[in-house]
C-alpha cells in the first residue's frame, strides 16, 4: 500500500486499514508510557501518538480522522493523571485540522507534511492547556510550556521526515524493475 | 725488446704484486699484534649490513609462516576469550543490578519498618505526553492502596496517590501543579504550603517574620496524606518582599523524582 498519492509508479491510493492504524496507535501509546520518557530533548519528547494521528488524518477522510483522533486522545486521557478530557478534545481537533489541511495538497510532500506536524503539535498543545485551564488548572500554562511545545514540534517533524524518507526509499526499491 | 703493450702488462703485474704484498703485510702485522686489521674491519662492516638485512628478512619470514600456521589455534583462542569476556560482562551487570537493588532495599527498609502498613511498590509507567508530574506504580486497591495515601522513597517525600485501580495506582509527584502539601521548616516550625512548580516545590504562605535561610530542611506537617516529619527537601531560594504578608521559598526535593524506581506507599 502506498501513502504517496503523487507517485505515478506507486500503487493506487487506499485508506489505511483500521487494524493497522489501531496497532500503530497501541504501539505508540505503549512506547510513550514506558520508555520514551527517558529520551527527552529540553524537556520535550517525541509524540508517536500525534504522529500516528496525523499519518492517519492525511490519508483518511475527515470523519475517520476525527474518530481516530478521538480514540487516541481518549486513551491518552485514560493513561494520564488528572487531564480529564483535555487530550481527547485537543487530539480530536488536531486530527480534524490535519485532515482538513492535507485535503487541498499532495500528501506525499515532505515539507508539507512536516509543516502540518509542526502546526498540529503547537495547536494541540495550546488547545490542551486551554482545556486544562477550563478544568481548573492555573492560567498561562500554555505560554509556560510553549518552549517545550516548540521542541516537541521539531522532534515530531524530524521523526516524520525520516519516516517518509524511509518509506519513499522502500517504495522506490520495490517498484524498480529487477 | 719490450713493446708498449708488454710494458703495460708488466706494470699491472707489478702493481698487483705490490698491493698483495701490502695487504699481506697489513694482515700479518695485525695478526702479530692481535688486533683487527683495517681491511678486515671494512669488509666485516659491509658484510654485516647485508647479514643483518638477510637475518631480519629470514626472521620475519619464519615468524610470518609460524603465525600463519598458528592462525586456526589463535582464532579458536580468540573466540574462547571473547565468549569468556561476554560471560564476565553479563555477570558484572548482574552483580551491579543486585548491588543496586540491595542498596535500594536497604534504603527503604527503615521506612518499611517504621510504618507497619507501608507497602513497597515499583514505578512501571509515566504520563503519555509528560504533561503532568506523575508515575504509575504496580500496586492498586487490591493491595490496600487508597486515594491520597502518601508516597515516599528512601530520600524523602515523593507524592500522593491520585488514582487507585485494582492493579495499579497513579502517583502525583510533589512537583506537579496540583500537588499541595502542608509543610514546615524544620528548624523553627514555621508553617507553609508546599506546592508543585514543575521542576521544584514552592513553599508559600510562610510568615514574613520567619527567619528562614537557604539550606533549611522542609518537612511535612500532619495532614491528609502524611504524618509530620517526612523530609520534603531543602530551601534553595527565599523570596521576601518588604510589603508582602508572607514569604515564599523554593524547595529542592530531597527525592530524585526523575529516576524513581522503588517507592513506599504509606496508608494513613
Amino acid at each position: 500500500m502506498s501513502s504517496f498519492r503523487s507517485n505515478l509508479r506507486a500503487t493506487p491510493y487506499r485508506e489505511p486499514g483500521w487494524e493497522r492504524a489501531a496497532l500503530y496507535l497501541a504501539l505508540a501509546l505503549l512506547a510513550q508510557i514506558t520508555f520514551l520518557h527517558f529520551f527527552t530533548l529540553r524537556d520535550a519528547t517525541v509524540s508517536p501518538v500525534l504522529i500516528a494521528v496525523i499519518w492517519f488524518a492525511i490519508q483518511a477522510d475527515a470523519r475517520r480522522a476525527v474518530i481516530y483522533g478521538f480514540a487516541a486522545g481518549f486513551f491518552e486521557d485514560m493513561l494520564a493523571t488528572g487531564t480529564g478530557g483535555a487530550w481527547t478534545i485537543s487530539t480530536t481537533l488536531t486530527a480534524l485540522l490535519a485532515g482538513t489541511l492535507s485535503r487541498g495538497f499532495f500528501a506525499d510532500s515532505i515539507p508539507l507534511v512536516a509543516g502540518i506536524v509542526v502546526l498540529s503539535t503547537l495547536v494541540r498543545d495550546l488547545t490542551f492547556w486551554l482545556v486544562m485551564q477550563g478544568q481548573g488548572y492555573p492560567p498561562g500554562l500554555g505560554a509556560l510550556h510553549f518552549h517545550r511545545a516548540l521542541w516537541q514540534a521539531l522532534l515530531n517533524a524530524t521523526c516524520v521526515i525520516v519516516l517518509m524518507l524511509v518509506m519513499r526509499y522502500r517504495e522506490r526499491g520495490l517498484s524498480e524493475p529487477k | 725488446m719490450f713493446t708498449y703493450r708488454d710494458e703495460r702488462r708488466l706494470f699491472a703485474i707489478l702493481s698487483v704484486i705490490i698491493v698483495a704484498a701490502l695487504v699481506a703485510l697489513v694482515q700479518v702485522s695485525a695478526a702479530r699484534s692481535g688486533t683487527t686489521s683495517p681491511l678486515s674491519a671494512v669488509v666485516d662492516s659491509v658484510a654485516g649490513i647485508f647479514e643483518m638485512a638477510v637475518g631480519w628478512t629470514t626472521i620475519a619470514a619464519r615468524s610470518g609462516l609460524s603465525k600463519l600456521a598458528q592462525t586456526p589455534h589463535l582464532v579458536r583462542e580468540n573466540a574462547q576469550l571473547r565468549s569468556q569476556n561476554i560471560r564476565l560482562e553479563q555477570q558484572n551487570a548482574r552483580l551491579h543490578e543486585a548491588l543496586a537493588a540491595s542498596s535500594a532495599e536497604r534504603g527503604l527498609a527503615p521506612t518499611l519498618t517504621q510504618n507497619l502498613h507501608a507497602l513497597e511498590a515499583r514505578v512501571i509507567g509515566f504520563p503519555p505526553e509528560g504533561e503532568s508530574q506523575s508515575v504509575t506504580i504496580n500496586r492498586g486497591s487490591r493491595d490496600g492502596i487508597h486515594r491520597d495515601d502518601g508516597v515516599v522513597n528512601a530520600d524523602g517525600v515523593v507524592g500522593r496517590i491520585a488514582e487507585a485501580t485494582p492493579f495499579v495506582s497513579k502517583v502525583i509527584l510533589i512537583t506537579d501543579y496540583t500537588s499541595s502539601v502542608p509543610a514546615m521548616v524544620q528548624g523553627g516550625r514555621w508553617w507553609g504550603i508546599a506546592k508543585g512548580n514543575l521542576t521544584s516545590v514552592r513553599m508559600e504562605y510562610i510568615s514574613q517574620d520567619a527567619p528562614i535561610r537557604v539550606g533549611d530542611r522542609v518537612i511535612t506537617g500532619e495532614a491528609r496524606s502524611f504524618h509530620s516529619g517526612a523530609l520534603i527537601g531543602t530551601i534553595e531560594r527565599v523570596e521576601r518582599s518588604d510589603t508582602g504578608l508572607y514569604q515564599t521559598a523554593t524547595v529542592r526535593p530531597a527525592a530524585d523524582l526523575s529516576s524513581l524506581d522503588r517507592i513506599v506507599v504509606i496508608p494513613k
